[in-house]
């Protein structure tokens, strides 16, 4: 046993209405690579933010070398030898690798406040030389590769004298070469006596690298073993164990004919080969980690991206479309993932935003007939039970359940025949989302081809009548309901490549 | 337990009409700017004993509606969160073109002016185009460099010259009167009301709005954006000529360094209006109401002589007061 450098004791993190870390432990010894594991939302981010002082917990107490510690902010973290790399990397693009690296604690002379440019070049370049990188530290960091950009980070935090330096999924857009390099630098730390929180979602990443795996779990502490000491099946478990217990509408609804056909759909850097169908009156759950090309495949479908290769049919003919509008009018229609920004506007009432993508049908003769156009907003409104006074409340005085409910309703004023919905119950609360369950299987009742892309498992496996799993721009299984478990769902979307599947290149 | 059930099981009856209120309607923004004219009317008319006047006061609308045109288009572009500040030079190239076709190429009048209608066109035509091309620069500096472009485009075919001469019926649209009334009053009020009912009154404009407060909310709504700005910008070309004509009308002539300083003028009439920059606001009445504000002031000050310098001031004043008052308003709520 190594020594303990970093220490958590029963940490609790609430929100207002979330409790994001319940009870957390966590011990992080010198010289130690620690693998950080679990779902979407189990809390692995708020554990960070503890961490590096962004968030105070309200329970609990962190102990840096013997002592309890407390970091009013992430200054106090970062001059205690705490450091994170994220996977988004954060830096200047225009400025070259040294002001990069020396951002924020940059060499000054100590009569002249001149700044020490010549002594700040030299120390970036011995730094990543030590990395083991040739990187030239006058270049612009907006011409190095992402993985280029994630040394630059670890030279920052190098820089900084760094003790513990957490990597949020930091080979979530690097190749296996790429990768590589980042273990070997990563080892080359821990042999030096850094302790690394490490925290991705592949299990390659684990196993090469990790001799500790902590899990969380839907914001509790489940567990933390030796790596050598757990099975591949008991950490799953470990993941996903948890029980189903809300209460999805029974399915009633009849499975018609295919109605929906895509074809080896590919677009470069986002998503490629992807092929599936859809019948009438059913909804084929789509899910798969944060950033497997869920978001971007759905938008293509919508005529929002456009694919390079591939075909999609639609009630057996092929169709092609150059925009929403076009794609509403073949009949798809979509709920994009982020209602505030692109689904919904929000100084505006609920009646207008029904409306605004069907106006023709209230135009006659050029005129806007408010009157009609208001009724029937007031029906759909209330046809999902929108709570509000009028049709003319402004949607940002909704709660996030029914603002999603008003994007639902924008979708059922066209004649559609596919509804696709990008994370339906993101940001709703719980009593909300039964409200949209039995919506979504409303429509399925309709008749609507439904696609629901969700990283909720329970949700996925609640509602859908068979789930398709992307991981890394590829559809890796299409399950039928009687494989269906969470296991099986997860361990398609972290496992291993398809067979003879070439990499694809995801977007920098 | 029974009301729980009765909230999430009954469904609920939404209004759908809405409530006339007495007090949202005299807190209209544009009734602080009916009061600014009253008062600008009451200064001018202590100031001058010429002002008050109906003769004069139905003349000076000659002098100050021309530019107005391009206010309404202009509100289009600034409810969409865009800018154009080519406009002034547009006016100048579709003149210049005009004038070189009738006088140089020998063309009709008329046909000339259909001319200088299509350049103006095709002006706005290339800013649309290059804005919706490249969203990612911005329109300040997209239409900084067309209008650049175009007075440059004008000092080229004609050089630092006048050209006039047109036929005498020509003169009819800067001072012709049908009915005692100014044709370009005439014409002024026919185009407010054309664009104020495609603003507010059709499907074109709820969509204008809807950009201007979100427009990747609109696209996912299957707002065509690119369209809709491609139509707008046009039709700021379009207006633009339009003043053109009556200005070289009125002038009798034109030059390559007409119209200068235009595009600010037009704007600062539609922030006045109440036309927000942010984008997603204003409605079309104010910006009627502004126009005849600065008009007015502009008159009224130039029957006692008081310098342009002053009077700059003086519209600048204004402009603030009328960008800043809102923002009073939003932030003591």
């Amino acid at each position: 046993m190594g020594e303990t450098v970093l220490e958590l004791r029963g940490i609790t993190k609430k929100f207002p209405g979330v409790t994001a870390l319940n009870n957390v432990s966590f011990v992080l010894e010198k010289g130690q690579i620690h693998a950080l594991m679990g779902e979407n939302g189990a809390g692995k981010s708020t554990f960070i933010k503890v961490i590096t002082g962004v968030h105070k917990p309200d329970e609990g107490a962190m102990i840096l070398d013997g002592k309890i510690v407390s970091f009013a902010n992430p200054n106090e973290a970062k001059a205690a030898g705490i450091a994170a790399i994220y996977q988004h990397v954060t830096n200047y693009p225009d400025l070259n690798v040294t002001e990069n690296i020396f951002m924020g604690h940059e060499k000054v002379s100590p009569t002249t406040k001149r700044l020490l440019w010549k002594e700040m070049h030299e120390e970036a370049k011995r730094i990543l030389q030590s990395l083991g990188s040739s990187i030239n530290p006058k270049q612009d960091m907006g011409t190095l590769s992402v993985a280029q950009q994630q040394i630059v980070e670890i030279a920052k935090a190098i820089s900084t004298n760094a003790r513990i330096i957490i990597m949020d999924e930091p080979t979530a857009a690097l190749t296996a070469r790429e990768s590589e390099e980042l273990y070997r630098i990563a080892e080359d730390l821990r042999d030096r006596g850094t302790a690394i929180i490490f925290i991705s979602h592949r299990f390659e990443d684990m196993y090469r690298l990790a001799s500790q795996v902590t899990v969380l779990r839907d914001a509790n502490y489940i567990g933390s073993w030796a790596v050598n000491d757990i099975s591949n099946d008991n950490l799953i478990v470990a993941m996903v164990g948890r029980e189903i217990n809300q209460v999805f509408p029974s399915k009633t609804h009849d499975i018609g004919e295919e109605i929906f056909r895509v074809e080896s759909l590919g677009k470069v850097g986002y998503f490629a080969d992807v092929s599936f169908t859809l019948r009438k009156g059913e909804i084929l759950g789509l899910t798969g980690l944060v950033g497997a090309g869920r978001t971007e495949l759905c938008e293509t479908l919508f005529g929002i991206e456009k694919y390079d290769s591939g075909f999609i049919y639609l009630h057996g003919k092929e169709i092609k479309f150059k925009n929403p509008k076009d794609a509403m009018k073949q009949g798809i229609g979509y709920l994009p993932e982020d209602r505030q920004k692109q689904g919904l506007i929000l100084p505006w009432g609920i009646g207008r935003n029904i409306t605004l993508p069907t106006l023709e049908s209230f135009t006659k003769g050029g005129w806007l007939h408010e009157k009609t156009e208001s009724l029937k907003a007031k029906e759909l409104a209330e046809k999902l039970n929108v709570k509000a006074q009028s049709v003319f409340d402004l949607v940002s005085s909704l709660s996030g359940g029914n603002q999603q409910k008003v994007s639902v309703a924008k979708l059922l004023m066209t004649d559609l025949d596919i509804i696709i919905l990008d994370e339906p119950t993101k940001g709703v609360d719980i009593g909300a989302k039964s409200a949209i369950y039995e919506i979504i299987n409303e429509l399925a009742y309709q008749g609507y081809g439904v696609i629901l892309v969700s990283s909720e498992m329970p949700e996925v496996i609640g509602l859908s009548d068979r789930v398709a799993i992307m991981r890394e721009g590829r559809m890796v299984k299409v399950m039928d309901p009687q494989e269906i478990t969470q296991e099986s769902i997860l361990a398609a979307a972290m496992g291993e490549m398809p067979q003879g599947g070439e990499t694809i290149c995801l977007p920098v | 337990m029974a009301s729980k059930m009765e909230e999430t099981y009954v469904h609920r009856k939404l209004e759908a009409h809405k409530p006339f209120s007495t007090k949202q309607f005299f807190l209209q923004w544009e009734w602080l700017l009916v009061l600014i004219l009253i008062g600008v009317m009451v200064l001018n008319t202590l100031l001058s004993p010429y002002f008050l006047n109906v003769t004069s006061l139905r003349d000076a609308t000659m002098i100050f509606l021309d530019k107005s045109f391009i206010v309404f288009p202009m509100a289009f572009i600034m409810i969409m969160r865009e800018i154009d500040i080519s406009v002034g030079s547009t006016v100048a190239l579709s003149s210049v073109v005009m004038a070189t076709a009738y006088n140089v190429l020998g063309m009709p009048m008329e046909v000339a002016v259909i001319i200088c209608l299509l350049v103006g066109a095709l002006c706005g035509l290339l800013n649309g185009l290059l804005i919706t091309k490249f969203p990612e620069l911005s329109a300040v500096i997209v239409t900084l460099a067309t209008m650049i472009l175009y007075r440059g485009i004008a000092y080229i075919i004609l050089e630092d010259q006048a050209s006039g001469n047109f036929p005498e019926w020509f003169g009819f649209f800067g001072w012709g009167y049908i009915f005692g009334v100014p044709f370009i009053l005439i014409v002024f009020v026919i185009i407010a009301v054309v664009f104020g009912l495609l603003l507010h009154k059709t499907s074109f404009g709820r969509r204008v709005f809807a950009i201007g407060h979100n427009d990747v909310a609109s696209k996912f709504s299957g707002v065509n954006v690119n369209r809709t700005k491609l139509i707008v910008y046009t039709l700021a070309g379009v207006m633009a000529a339009l003043t053109a004509v009556f200005l070289a009308s009125r002038m009798g002539s034109t030059r390559p360094n007409i119209a200068n300083g235009y595009e600010l003028d037009v704007i600062a009439m539609a922030a006045l209006g109440g036309i927000s920059t942010a984008g997603g606001k204003g409605r079309l009445i104010g910006t009627v109401i502004a126009i005849f504000i600065i008009g007015y002031l502009q008159y009224g000050l130039g029957l006692i002589n008081i310098p342009s310098q002053t009077l700059m001031i003086i519209i600048g004043a204004l402009l603030l007061f009328a960008v800043i008052v809102p923002k009073v308003k939003e932030m003591r709520r």
